[in-house]
């Protein structure tokens, strides 16, 4: 077994009891219920080096102008040039010294983890545990870029967590260009993220996820949102062996809007796995989901989107939508849309479609002299469209769609 | 000496321009399923010409004119069609349309997404691609855009929304002029286009249809009303009935048909 090597580690204590819970539970399988479509099983058969000291080169996948970025490298985490003031990046532990009285309200924040093995695996193992900490009333103009990429020579895990804690009123536009290099052998990217956006606070998170085949990612996005916060949040899983996003919104108070932005589009011997949750704690608020995927080749897509109406939440307005065009016989899809509602005055809506193109639409555009596969890709590219043409850094919008027209343009062969 | 000289010339013009044949329909059988539609069609269609084809619902106008435009749903049995010598059943959809063929739907699809002037970049630059043609830019599109949306009266609003999205029925056959503005087909045919317009709408764009005839080009025009013929004046009339053309004649049996129905004509029949 993979983690048998594990048992020879050794922790702190309170990291510790996080190995041993991870110990106990193991990789998820598809017998555990929220990953009955995507198992981890296989990563028993790897023997995994935990804490690589291998470089990798730089991927520069993507490049914003006028951005500080950090730069995140088989694990470890940098600082390239200076942010602005009013920003701070420093190791949890110095922050958690310099704001007690935040850290007794964090550790109540009491996150879902039914099943997320992985998670405490993150937390016992992460070789950084870095903060972005924005101060009260500070509105950044340019993003902060942060440049994820991993190459190993030998399989290696590679874990990171990372909070980011908006203060009262401040503004901050966040990218995660996560990605591995196509040739690396097995990686298994595990990566945690703790979000704390208080009240009259802003956040855009757009996250690009552009692995190899032989990268497993498993993402944990934890956001806690106050009082009359916005949260506009983005996940494009353009490729990768296998990712699996838990996505959390947890709605600790009033008048808070989350929007939820998803595109996906695997390809041959790919599986994007999307799980969210949305859990209304506090009356008053609002969550619009919108997830869209294109599966091409034989790709595995999955959506389990969870939302939470707890009894305190009143006058909740609750949206959720996820739509799916298979693009090949051979491609999959499974949807779950889990609604629990407690409160009786909320208005909730969700729908899930997963379809083919329409033939009468693919005759009608031949019919005018377009080709079946071009006509295809039309209609994925217009179908994809309304979810990239929501990011406003326009570098970045081109980046996201050139890099989605040439996935779909070269699984269709036009 | 002189005289025929003078002949020869106006006789290629003739050749080139006008009477040569377009369309040749033989004997043509389709099914979908296990259902026989169309039960044997023959028709004939000479550049510069209008044929009107009418007849009682169901009797199979709009599968005709799937099956020239390339719809595979049906199956072709029996029969052949021949475009410019060609046999168009051998090409696909999107070959018929760089062949010159058209199709104004008589239930335009809605094409979520895509703006209309987007499907008509595509279209056009595929169209030339097929034809060895270099593609047109940005400039070159907006002007040609802008002389063609003048045909049918259409506004530029409509042409940047999602294509048939939420469009009012008349809206959409004035669309679907006015791509075939755009694509200047040799043969066009129009599937009911006046159903659905109102009485200025309809002037209109049998106007628009009126400007794109030439000597040149061919339209076949599906209808149920003689209204329509008033403006788009046909050569031939024909009546379909059973998936067979059970009588043809020239404008005049329109008028009779719009007094008469199709009565007189179904009880002289033998089968
Ligand atoms: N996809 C299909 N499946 C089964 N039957 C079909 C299909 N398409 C057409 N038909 C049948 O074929 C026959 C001819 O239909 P068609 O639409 O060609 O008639 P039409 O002459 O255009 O009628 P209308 O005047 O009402 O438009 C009808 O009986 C119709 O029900
Ligand atoms: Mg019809």
């Amino acid at each position: 077994m993979a983690t048998d090597t594990l048992v020879t580690i050794s922790l702190p204590k309170e990291k510790q009891s996080s190995l041993d819970r991870f110990l106990a539970k193991g990789f998820p399988t598809n017998k555990w219920e929220e990953w009955k479509y995507t198992s981890l099983k296989s990563l028993n058969d790897i023997e995994w080096n935990w804490n690589t000291s291998e470089q990798s080169a730089n991927s520069a996948a993507l490049a914003l102008e006028n951005t500080v970025e950090i730069q995140t490298q088989n694990g470890k985490m940098t600082l390239k040039g200076t942010l602005p003031t009013g920003v701070e990046y420093l190791d949890f532990a110095s922050f958690a010294a310099q704001k007690p009285e935040f850290m007794r309200t964090f550790n109540e924040r009491n996150p879902i983890l039914d099943q997320n093995s992985l998670y405490d695996l993150n937390d016992a193992l992460a070789s950084s545990h870095q903060v972005i900490w924005v101060k009260k009333g500070v509105k950044l103009d340019k993003p902060i870029l942060h440049t994820y990429f991993a190459s190993v020579s030998i399989a290696s895990a590679i874990q990171i967590k990372l909070l980011i804690y908006l203060e009262e009123g401040s503004s901050l536009t966040w990218v995660d260009d996560l990605a591995s290099s196509e040739d690396s052998k097995s990686i298994l990217s595990n990566y945690v993220q703790e979000i704390w956006v208080s009240k009259n606070a802003h956040l855009t998170f757009v996250k690009t996820q552009d692995f190899g085949l032989s990268t497993t990612h498993v993402d944990h996005t934890f956001i806690n949102q106050e009082d009359q916060s916005l949260v506009d949040m983005f996940t494009f899983s353009l490729n990768g062996g296998l990712i699996r996003n838990n996505l959390h919104f947890y709605v600790d108070g009033e008048q808070v809007v989350s929007n939820l932005n998803g595109l996906y589009v695997p390809g041959n011997n790919q599986l994007v796995d999307s799980h969210t949750v949305v859990d209304h704690r506090m009356p008053n608020s609002e969550s619009n989901e919108l997830y869209k995927g294109v599966l091409l080749g034989n790709s595995t897509g999955v959506f389990n989107g969870k939302i939470f109406v707890r009894p305190d939440a009143q006058k909740t307005n609750a949206f959720q939508s996820c739509k799916n065009v298979l693009a090949s016989d051979k491609a999959t899809m499974n949807t779950k849309p889990q609604l629990e509602i407690w409160a009786d005055d909320v208005k909730c809506s969700h729908g899930t479609t997963t379809g083919q193109l329409s033939d009468e639409a693919l005759f009608y555009m031949q019919s005018r002299g377009i080709s079946q596969d071009a006509a295809k890709t039309l209609l994925m590219l217009a179908f994809v469209q309304q979810v990239i043409d929501k990011v406003e850094i326009p570098a970045l919008k081109e980046s996201i769609s050139n890099r989605v027209v040439t996935k779909i343009q070269q699984a269709l062969g036009v | 000496m002189w005289f025929r000289k003078i002949y020869g010339f106006n006789f290629a013009v003739n050749y080139h321009f006008k009477n040569k044949r377009m369309l040749s329909i033989t004997n043509l059988h389709a099914q979908i399923g296990e259902k026989e539609i169309l039960r044997g069609i023959n028709l004939e269609v000479k550049a510069g010409e209008v044929h009107a084809i009418m007849g009682p619902n169901g009797s199979g106008k709009s599968t005709l004119a799937s099956v020239l435009a390339g719809r595979e749903d049906y199956e072709v049995t029996d029969g052949s069609v021949s475009f410019f010598g060609k046999d168009l059943l051998d090409l696909a959809p999107e070959e018929r349309a760089a062949e010159g063929v058209f199709l104004a739907f008589q239930y335009p699809v809605e094409i979520p997404g895509v703006s209309t002037t987007n499907f008509m970049k595509s279209a056009v630059n595929e169209i030339r691609k097929y034809r060895g043609e270099e593609p047109l830019d940005a400039v070159q599109f907006l002007k040609m855009f802008k002389e063609k949306m003048a045909y049918v009266n259409i506004d530029q609003s409509l042409l940047s929304r999602s294509l048939n999205e939420g469009f009012s029925g008349g809206e959409k056959k004035r669309n679907e002029i006015f791509q075939m503005a755009v694509l200047a087909p040799k043969l066009a045919i129009l599937d009911e286009t006046d159903s659905g317009l109102d009485i200025d709408a309809l002037r209109i764009v049998a106007e628009g249809v009126n400007k794109l005839k030439s000597p040149d080009n061919a339209t076949i025009v599906v209808t149920h009303y003689q209204r329509l013929l008033d403006y788009i004046v046909p050569d031939y009339v024909h009546v379909l009935y059973k998936g067979r053309i059970v009588k043809s004649g020239t404008k005049e049996l329109a008028l009779e048909l719009e007094e008469k129905g199709y009565d007189w004509i179904i009880s002289a029949l033998v089968d």
